[in-house]
């Protein structure tokens, strides 16, 4: 099943970029057609990605927001499944708050990923407590996020994200599966499923509301986007939700990939 | 065993913050020595060193490390890869961490 899902979305990515401006509109709208038809929905990704792999070497990480629908959504279509939550020290008291009521509502064994507490103190000894204002969050979510996500994915074989095509410009072409790549290495293969790859937020809130899902009660005070309390604030309207994070940091390059002048980028911006 | 470092010039003539960033903890851990070869990739010259070499060997980022050897070449694209398991240098796990977000930004929404 997996497998063949994979192949399904090369085929979204090839049709989505093979519409040419000189008219042919039947051929475009067969091809556009053919792509929507390609994707699955949420609830067939996650029931695919479950069913796919050992129920201990699968889990979803649940960040506290709106990603509630991928633990909601499992649980009605049959499974306990593996979830997981990166609890940085920073998130806000609601959140803490939230976590424990899916816990409860869903009779579910939440695992609460901790950072290392001496990275964390050497990061904290050497540049206080709230060194992304200044030096950027790139050290802080390293330590704080990264670091201990990729020390539990190494255990597991596949991952399920509640991210988002809409979310960010870098997530544009968002597969629904793929093999990733950040936290695979030579001898260990891991998959990475994002069943809401093609959803809009206003999709999830329409799940959210009419399946009376519990959400975390800082939606409503305007926050769209929910990580840490000092780098997430709400927003207004019209506001893309990545401005609610790190809204100090410039918007500078972050460009790796190499790009001849005058010559389409042959990878999306990544950091450096 | 012949290493060559390709960085990055990019198209508004400014060098890349991150081959800088590589740059420097080479310095730092005294492995310059270790460089046989330094490349640019100039995004606004594509017949420049790097951009060549990186044609040739299908990367598409930079910086990246050639390691050449009676085996044939190998390509590192992931620094503390490269640090690691070629010059045997010690890796901190933040450190790794920090550049698999640098190169995969959009995991800090996670
Ligand atoms: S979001 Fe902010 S507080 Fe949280 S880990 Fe990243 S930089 Fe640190």
């Amino acid at each position: 099943m997996t497998a063949q899902r994979i192949s399904q979305n090369d085929s979204h990515g090839v049709s989505s970029h093979g519409v040419d401006s000189h008219g042919r509109a039947d051929e475009q709208a067969e091809e556009q057609s053919i792509a929507v038809s390609l994707d699955a929905s949420p609830q067939q990704v996650l029931e695919d990605a479950l069913s796919s792999f050992d129920a201990d070497k699968i889990a979803i990480s649940f960040s506290g927001a709106e990603d509630i629908v991928l633990v909601d959504m499992a649980v009605k279509l049959g499974f306990k499944p593996r979830v997981f939550c990166l609890d940085t020290g920073r998130l806000h008291a609601e959140t803490y708050q939230f976590l424990e009521r899916v816990r409860k509502h869903y009779d579910l064994a939440l695992e609460i990923l901790s950072p290392n507490g001496d990275d964390v103190a050497e990061l904290v000894a050497e540049k206080g407590l709230f060194s992304f204002y200044e030096d950027g969050h790139n050290e802080c979510c390293s330590v704080r996020k990264i670091a201990p996500l990729r020390n539990h994915l190494g255990k597991l074989d596949a991952w399920i994200t509640g991210q988002r095509e809409d979310q960010s410009p870098t997530r544009s072409d968002l597969p629904q599966d793929q093999i990733d790549k950040a936290f695979s290495s030579d001898d260990h293969t891991l998959m990475k499923f994002n069943p809401l790859a093609r959803w809009t937020s206003s999709q999830v809130w329409a799940y959210i509301r009419q399946e009376s899902v519990p959400y975390n009660p800082l939606h409503d005070r305007g926050f769209v986007s929910i990580g840490c309390e000092p780098c997430t604030r709400a927003i207004g309207p019209g506001e893309h939700e990545r401005a609610g994070r790190w809204w100090w940091e410039e918007a500078t390059a972050k460009e790796c990939g190499l790009h001849a002048q005058n010559v389409t980028p042959l990878i999306p911006a990544s950091g450096g | 065993m012949k290493i060559t470092f390709v960085k990055k010039i990019l198209a508004n003539g400014e060098p890349c913050a991150k081959c800088a960033d590589v740059e420097a903890r080479l310095r730092t851990g005294n492995y310059l020595s270790r460089i046989d070869e330094t490349q640019v990739a100039d995004e606004r010259d594509p017949e420049s060193d790097g951009m060549r070499t990186a044609a040739r060997l299908g990367v598409e980022r930079a910086p990246f490390f050639v390691v050449e050897n009676d085996g044939g070449e190998v390509v590192y694209t992931v620094f503390f890869k490269f640090l690691r398991e070629v010059l045997e240098a010690p890796v901190s796990n933040s450190a790794e961490a920090s550049e698999i977000l640098r190169d995969n930004p959009d995991l800090d929404l996670i």
